[in-house]
Formats: C-alpha cells, sequence, structure tokens
C-alpha cells in the first residue's frame, strides 16, 4: 500500500527536477537577461531575500481566499439544495445559471469594486462567483442521481421530505459534491488574485501588480510558485476531509 | 406490535377490490384488477404470477407510494390508504445504503420511525447474530455477497417493528443454490416471531414451500386467477419439496401459470 503510494509520486517528481534542471542550463548557457527569465536558483534567492513582506502577502491572500472559499462553498450548497427540493425553480433558474457562466468574472469585477469599493466585500464576492457554480452543479447532478428503488424503499417505511434528504439523497450526493469541491478549491485561489489586482494594498495579488510594473519577473515567479502552493494546500485539505467523510463506496461501483 | 386503538381480530392486511391503471399518452394501461386478498396475522402469504405483471404496484399501493384507482387498503384494520410507514418492505435489490455500516443499515427503517438510537443498536446485534452475520455489524454493504445482503435487507424490514411485512421477489437475482439456503434461512426466522408475511415471486416452488395460502396472479393486467391453501404442517422441513401432494400442487399452479400466459398470447 505505502509503497504503491511511493511509485505513483515518483514519475511527477522526476519530471519536475528535470524540467527545473533543464531551465537552469537553458538561463545559464543561453545567457538570457535576467529581468526576462530569470533561473530557477534566482527565484529561490529573490524568494528567501523578500521573505518577510511575502510572508505578510500570503497570509492576507490564504485569508481571502478561505473565507471566498467558505462563502462560496455554502452558496453553491445552497443553491443546490433550493433548487433540488423546489422542481418549479429548478426548471427557471437552471438555464439562467448556466448562461450566466458566460460572462467572464474579470469583467464583473471592475462593476463590484464601483458598487462596493475596496473593502474585503466585493472580493469575497469574485470569489463566490466563480467557486459557487462547480460546487451547485455538481450537487446537483449528485442529489439527481439517486437510487429509485431504495428512494422507495425510504418513503415506504415512512420517511418525510427532510429524511429522505438528510439519509438519502445528501449523503448519496457526498462523492458529486466533492468533485465540485475540488474545482471550486482551485478556482478560489485564482478568483482571489483577480480580485487583488482589481484594488487591495495587500495579498499576493497585489504583490503581483507591483513588481510587475518594477519587471522584476523573479518576483513574479515566486507569487506564481505561493499562488500554486496555496492552491496545493486547500486542494489537499478537501481531499483529506473526502477520505474522512465518505465512507463505505458508492453505489454506481456496488452494482456496476 | 399492533398499534394501540385497533382491534386485534383484523387481519394483518385486507386488501379488497383494488384496481390500478397508468396513463400512458392516451391510452390507459391497467395494470390490477379487481385485487382482493387477505393475510392473516402471523400468516405467510405469496403472490406467484409472471414477472413484471403489477406485482410491485400492488406493493406500492399497500406502502402508500400509489393510490388505487378504486377499492380499498386496510393494514392491521386501519384504512391505509395513501398512508406511509405501516408496513416492512423488503424490495426486490438489497437497496442498502453503501455509506452505512450493516448495523446502521439494519436500523434504519427504526430511526425513520423515530425510535431512541440505543435500544435499536442491542436489537440490531441480536438479530445480527440470530442471522448468522455476527462480526460484520461494522462492515460496508459492498463487503458482503449478494446473499448476505439480502438477509440484511430482511433484517432491516424485521427490525421496522411492523406486523406486516413485504417481500418483492427478495430472492430473485441470487442463484438456485443460495435461494434454497435463504428459504431455509428465512423459514427459520420466521418460525422464531411468525410475522404476517406478504410475499411476491414468480417461482411456485418457493410460494409452496414457504406459504399457508399462495395467490395465483394472471399476468397484466393482474387479477386473482385462484387461490390456493397449502395444508403442509409447520415448522416445515425440506422433505416437503417430495410430498406427492406438494408435486401435485406445483403442477397444478405450474399449469395454471402456463394456461394462463397461452390465453394472453
Amino acid at each position: 500500500m505505502a509503497e504503491t503510494r511511493i511509485r505513483r509520486w515518483v514519475p511527477p517528481l522526476v519530471a519536475v527536477v528535470l524540467i527545473l534542471t533543464a531551465w537552469q542550463l537553458f538561463t545559464v548557457l543561453s545567457g538570457i537577461d535576467r529581468w526576462l527569465l530569470p533561473s530557477p536558483a534566482d527565484i529561490v534567492a529573490a524568494g528567501g531575500a523578500d521573505r518577510l513582506s511575502l510572508a505578510g502577502h500570503t497570509l492576507a491572500t490564504v485569508r481571502l481566499t478561505l473565507l471566498g472559499f467558505a462563502a462560496g462553498v455554502a452558496t453553491g450548497l445552497l443553491v443546490a439544495v433550493v433548487l433540488h427540493v423546489v422542481p418549479v425553480v429548478r426548471a427557471a433558474v437552471y438555464p439562467l445559471l448556466v448562461v450566466s457562466q458566460n460572462i467572464p468574472t474579470i469583467a464583473l469585477a471592475p462593476l463590484l469594486v464601483v458598487w462596493l469599493g475596496f473593502g474585503v466585500l466585493p472580493k469575497v464576492i469574485v470569489i463566490v462567483l466563480v467557486c459557487f457554480f462547480p460546487v451547485a452543479v455538481a450537487t446537483l447532478d449528485g442529489l439527481a442521481r439517486t437510487d429509485p428503488v431504495t428512494a422507495n424503499y425510504l418513503r415506504m417505511s415512512g420517511a418525510n421530505r427532510r429524511q429522505l434528504f438528510t439519509k438519502l439523497e445528501f449523503p448519496n450526493a457526498l462523492p458529486a459534491v466533492f468533485s465540485g469541491l475540488k474545482i471550486a478549491a482551485t478556482y478560489s485561489v485564482f478568483g482571489a488574485i483577480i480580485s487583488e489586482w482589481l484594488g487591495s494594498d495587500q495579498g499576493i495579488g497585489r504583490y503581483m501588480i507591483i513588481q510587475k510594473s518594477a519587471f522584476r519577473a523573479d518576483r513574479m515567479f515566486v507569487s506564481i510558485a505561493i499562488v500554486v502552493l496555496v492552491s496545493l494546500l486547500i486542494f489537499g485539505a478537501v481531499v483529506l476531509l473526502e477520505r474522512i467523510l465518505v465512507r463505505g463506496r458508492p453505489r454506481r461501483d456496488a452494482h456496476g | 406490535m399492533a398499534d394501540p386503538g385497533v382491534t386485534p381480530m383484523a387481519s394483518a392486511l385486507e386488501v379488497s377490490g383494488v384496481s390500478k391503471s397508468f396513463r400512458r399518452g392516451r391510452e390507459t394501461l391497467p395494470v390490477l384488477v379487481d385485487i382482493s386478498l387477505r393475510v392473516e396475522n402471523g400468516e405467510f402469504v405469496s403472490i406467484v404470477g409472471p414477472s413484471g405483471g403489477g406485482k410491485s404496484t400492488l406493493f406500492h399501493i399497500v406502502g402508500g407510494l400509489l393510490a388505487a384507482d378504486q377499492g380499498t387498503v386496510r393494514v392491521g384494520g386501519q384504512d391505509a390508504a395513501g398512508r406511509r410507514g405501516l408496513i416492512g418492505y423488503m424490495p426486490q435489490q438489497p437497496a442498502l445504503l453503501p455509506w452505512r455500516t450493516i448495523e446502521d443499515n439494519v436500523v434504519l427503517a427504526r430511526e425513520i420511525a423515530g425510535e431512541p438510537r440505543r435500544g435499536s443498536s442491542a436489537l440490531a446485534r441480536e438479530w445480527l447474530a440470530k442471522a448468522g452475520l455476527d462480526g460484520f455489524a461494522s462492515a460496508y454493504p459492498h463487503t458482503l455477497s449478494g446473499g448476505m445482503q439480502q438477509r440484511v435487507a430482511f433484517l432491516r424490514a424485521l427490525l421496522s417493528d411492523h406486523e406486516l411485512l413485504l417481500l418483492d421477489e427478495p430472492f430473485s437475482a441470487l442463484d438456485a443454490i443460495l435461494r434454497v439456503d435463504m428459504h431455509r434461512w428465512l423459514l427459520d426466522i420466521w418460525e422464531e416471531n411468525r410475522r404476517s408475511i406478504l410475499f411476491i415471486t414468480h417461482n411456485v416452488e418457493e410460494a409452496l414451500l414457504l406459504s399457508s395460502t399462495v395467490y395465483v396472479f394472471t399476468g397484466r393486467p393482474a387479477t386473482v386467477l385462484e387461490r390456493v391453501e397449502v395444508p403442509f404442517a409447520r415448522p416445515r422441513s425440506d422433505e416437503v419439496l417430495d410430498d406427492p401432494e406438494f408435486i401435485r400442487l406445483k403442477r397444478r399452479l405450474t399449469h395454471l401459470l402456463k394456461h394462463d400466459a397461452r390465453q394472453a398470447r
């Protein structure tokens, strides 16, 4: 078990090391300007030199991301449950919801700043806008895939609507909910960075804007690395939670 | 076990004159026509008829999922039209919740009825042991074989604490050898508490082996073709299968079903 897990990690790790080595060799051998393409070693050095300021910005971004992620997930779940329980609302709202996803969030964000200023609220709303949709769609899908035989069993045994939901539909949808959560987890970091670009006095997004003006490519790479790291951490936390909460085996496999 | 306020003399189930048809577009598809049957307290009654003949629809009516077009259904003397939660039910597939342990599955119906958890757990463990499933209480359903999952589904119905149990072709997905095992198992468990059972099957031998009364249904639309009393003493042993009377009854019911199928064609 442990051995196969290690074996699974080896190929991607080797790939990363190879890419970094090739990158380092290219920058040294080609003599490309450092401000245009810094080497991995330069980037590590830049990160180390600026670590105090980076720690503060990272903390601000993580805080904003978690707040937005939580609000987005809550919104997504709420939308899914309401649409599932009231079919009329689903028929009316679901198509609008899908169409609304064609509006680029980047285009909405400045408008939110105009309406709500530079505080936390418009930033959280941006994250909610990118997060709630994958959660809502995945949850709705999972709720709709309830086994009709089991649902009939529960109804004949006297289950009311609430019991049907809490004892069958929601636990049955949980694996699907987590697929939505995993997508939303990575989206939330992306949403946080965008909202920080548009107006903020702290956060990695703000840091990137400053470094862009100063042509500090090395520091921009540092911020990219931090964004990736934060994304992975939140994603990992969601996977961990899934391991704890999703028990037994999904019905699809059990009877497949 | 019976509800207070209900006379103990009432039958566990009394279906009289029930008809049901479904509408498909402009067509009206009759599924049940004038069905009357009765399950006395502690009686094991089977309905045998061709597969897909609307027998499950009857269960859905008794269980309160569907409303009959005509006729009445009384469970333990009470009018059961549209009322759910009056019966213990075992569907064709085990329909266990895969994310719950076996013990948590077995207590599901009690949980729905709002029974306190502690008593249910003790009862579940007691019955799991009686059913030869001790050691599986904290296992998840997918680790159990099909036959074991059906036993769990039966216990779940049994522990629902209702006098009447509806079993809808519970063994139809099992192979012949396992099926014989399950008959023995079911009879043993049933002898211990003598609940009232209405059992749907398309297997004549199964119906005769298990029940005191067999109702023979026609194919779609389903009507009651004949009511047959099965005279063998309880507890029944497998030797009943070789009894000349058993063989005669089996031949007669098989003939009735075949004849009906030929007429339908």
